[in-house]
């Protein structure tokens, strides 16, 4: 293969080992390394609980993993169960990166996740040490001092080696740091034959490489890409390209999405069986969307509704659920979108039982006025456009909850136990 | 801009005392305890209601966040705290340090 055509930099990509646990670990002066730390969500829609994090030291003396059910968590008084408080760690993030800011321009620091972030080093990283090594080695002392936290660090040419020198090499290192090279790619990444464990293939993508009669990393690099993306489509020549360390994508350069979306889902709390009670949720959530919609002054041409059975009742008709979506005249008035939800679900649901519920909208377009329908009352839809306006500014002045549809008070709504929710789960005491 | 922020330690006692109550279910076989950590990184003091009950796993459950590495206000939420619960407390990362105003050990 010849690289020389390929962008040459340095990037590292940082991640905090076990980050929420590690966090609740230092608010409780304990190492994060050697303490015994679950956190653990019991929102409502995790049933019993869900553990969020397990510290290092859980993970390995009692094979807790994340996402692991509360009663997978064996009764030990060894271990130590904490509640998550989402926005802790979200100030936690901020901090790591504006350490990270003094290491990398502004411009050069690309946060990936809650605990990861991607630093474009090509222009800084020789002033700070003599080796991407020691440059490392000092970000991870430096945040060790400060916060206390460990992080573990991958470097590579480009963005993708970076992350597989993490997943693959660093996490499993004493120092903590991993690294990659085009050159020294082949001999790490292609003896590898759980393809799952690599960045971007998930188990369906390796069953599908299986069925081509690719089970190494080293038999994909040797396929013959054009075959390949005959075969899976772009996503053949982004997995040939991966097995060959290649990563073309300039950060600096992020594309807008083609075709934006708007979308929330959720998980319910319990299986839910009446008409009535799911349609308290579609029209939350439905609601929901639409406000987010309406802060970004767009309108939906296409309204998606998507429907997961529980258990019970995947087992009466063998699907797992049903996907819709129905095209509008666009419109952000959330009464009509609230309404085509309901008649999607009044469509195709057969009474089954379900537990979780998605909503989209896309094809967006800007909204422009009003459009008046012929055939309704003029004055009740400018009324209705005006109503949407003054509920938006009620909640934007006095929060999610200063006005709610009465409907969610009804059995089934699950709107107020989730305003005080970040990214589903408990935020922490809201007056620390 | 750090400015000076007045913490009233009779507030602060309430909000964990109204807290700690609601964990508080008294239960058999079951120890509670307050932890009081002084954290050297978010230089806070930070509250824990910890719970232990036989053969089961331990709990511990954030109750508040002192903003501050003055000792004499937390001696002060303490002593306001120790007026409302009996519950033992646990003084995590202090060193051998005493108490500025009473001038006893912290433990």
């Amino acid at each position: 293969m010849d690289y020389r055509h390929e962008p040459h930099g340095l990037f590292f990509m940082i991640d905090n080992k076990s980050f929420y646990a590690s966090v609740e670990s230092v608010a409780r002066q304990l190492n994060p390394l050697r303490s015994v730390i679950v956190v653990m969500s019991e929102a409502d829609n995790t049933g019993s609980g869900l553990v969020l994090a397990a510290s290092p030291m859980a993970k390995k003396l009692f094979g807790i993993s994340n996402v692991s059910r509360q009663y997978e968590v064996p009764d030990d008084p060894r271990i130590l169960v904490v509640p998550p408080r989402m926005n802790l760690y979200i100030q936690e993030n901020l901090k790591i990166n504006k350490i990270f800011r003094e290491y990398v321009a502004d411009n050069d620091l690309f946060p990936y996740s809650i605990d990861e972030s991607i630093l474009d080093m090509t222009k800084s990283c020789r002033l700070f040490g003599k080796t991407p090594e020691e440059v490392a080695r000092r970000i991870q002392l430096r945040i060790r001092h400060e916060m206390g936290l460990y992080t573990t660090v991958g470097i590579g040419e480009n963005p993708v080696q970076a992350k597989l020198a993490l997943d693959l090499q660093a996490k499993h290192d004493h120092e903590l740091i991993g690294r990659l090279t085009y050159e020294s790619f082949p001999e790490a990444i292609w003896p590898i034959t759980d393809l799952t464990s690599v960045w971007s293939i998930g188990r369906r993508t390796a069953a599908h490489l299986n069925r081509l009669g690719i089970h190494s990393m080293r038999e994909l690099a040797m396929v013959d890409p054009y075959e390949l993306q005959a075969e899976m489509g772009l996503i053949g020549a982004q997995l040939f390209a991966l097995a060959w360390g290649i990563d073309r994508s300039q950060l600096h350069q992020l594309r807008p999405a083609k075709e934006k979306s708007w979308s929330n889902s959720q998980v319910l709390p319990r299986d839910y069986r009446s008409q009535q009670e799911i349609e308290v949720v579609i029209r939350e959530i439905g609601l929901q969307v639409t406000a987010r919609m309406r802060h970004h002054h767009q309108q939906a041409g296409c309204v998606s509704l998507g429907i997961g059975f529980a258990r019970a009742g995947e087992a009466e008709d063998g699907r797992s659920g049903f996907h819709h979506s129905c095209r509008i005249e666009p419109t952000d008035n959330a009464q009509l979108i609230a309404a085509t939800l309901l008649r999607l679900f009044r469509q195709h649901w057969e009474g089954q039982a379900i537990r979780n519920i998605s909503v989209g909208v896309s094809r967006l377009n800007r909204s422009q006025g009003l459009q008046l329908d012929i055939f309704q009352d003029p004055q009740r839809q400018l009324k209705n456009e005006r109503f949407d306006r003054v509920i938006d500014e009620l909640r934007d002045r006095f929060g999610k909850t200063a006005v709610i549809p009465a409907s969610s008070l009804l059995p089934g709504g699950t709107m107020l136990s989730r305003a005080a929710l970040v990214g589903g789960h408990n935020g922490g005491n809201s007056f620390d | 801009m750090g400015g000076i922020v007045l913490i009233d330690p009779k507030q602060e006692a309430d909000l964990i005392y109204r807290r700690l109550s609601a964990l508080f279910t008294a239960q058999w076989h079951c120890q509670y305890r307050i932890d009081v950590v002084n954290d050297h990184y978010g230089q806070t003091f930070n509250f824990f209601m910890d719970i232990k009950r036989q053969h089961h796993r331990e709990r511990s459950i954030p109750l508040h966040t002192l903003r501050t590495t003055d000792l004499v206000t937390l001696e002060r939420v303490i002593t306001e705290l120790r007026q409302q619960t009996q519950l033992s407390l646990n003084f995590v990362s202090f060193g051998r340090t005493r108490w500025p105003l009473s001038q006893r050990w912290i433990h």
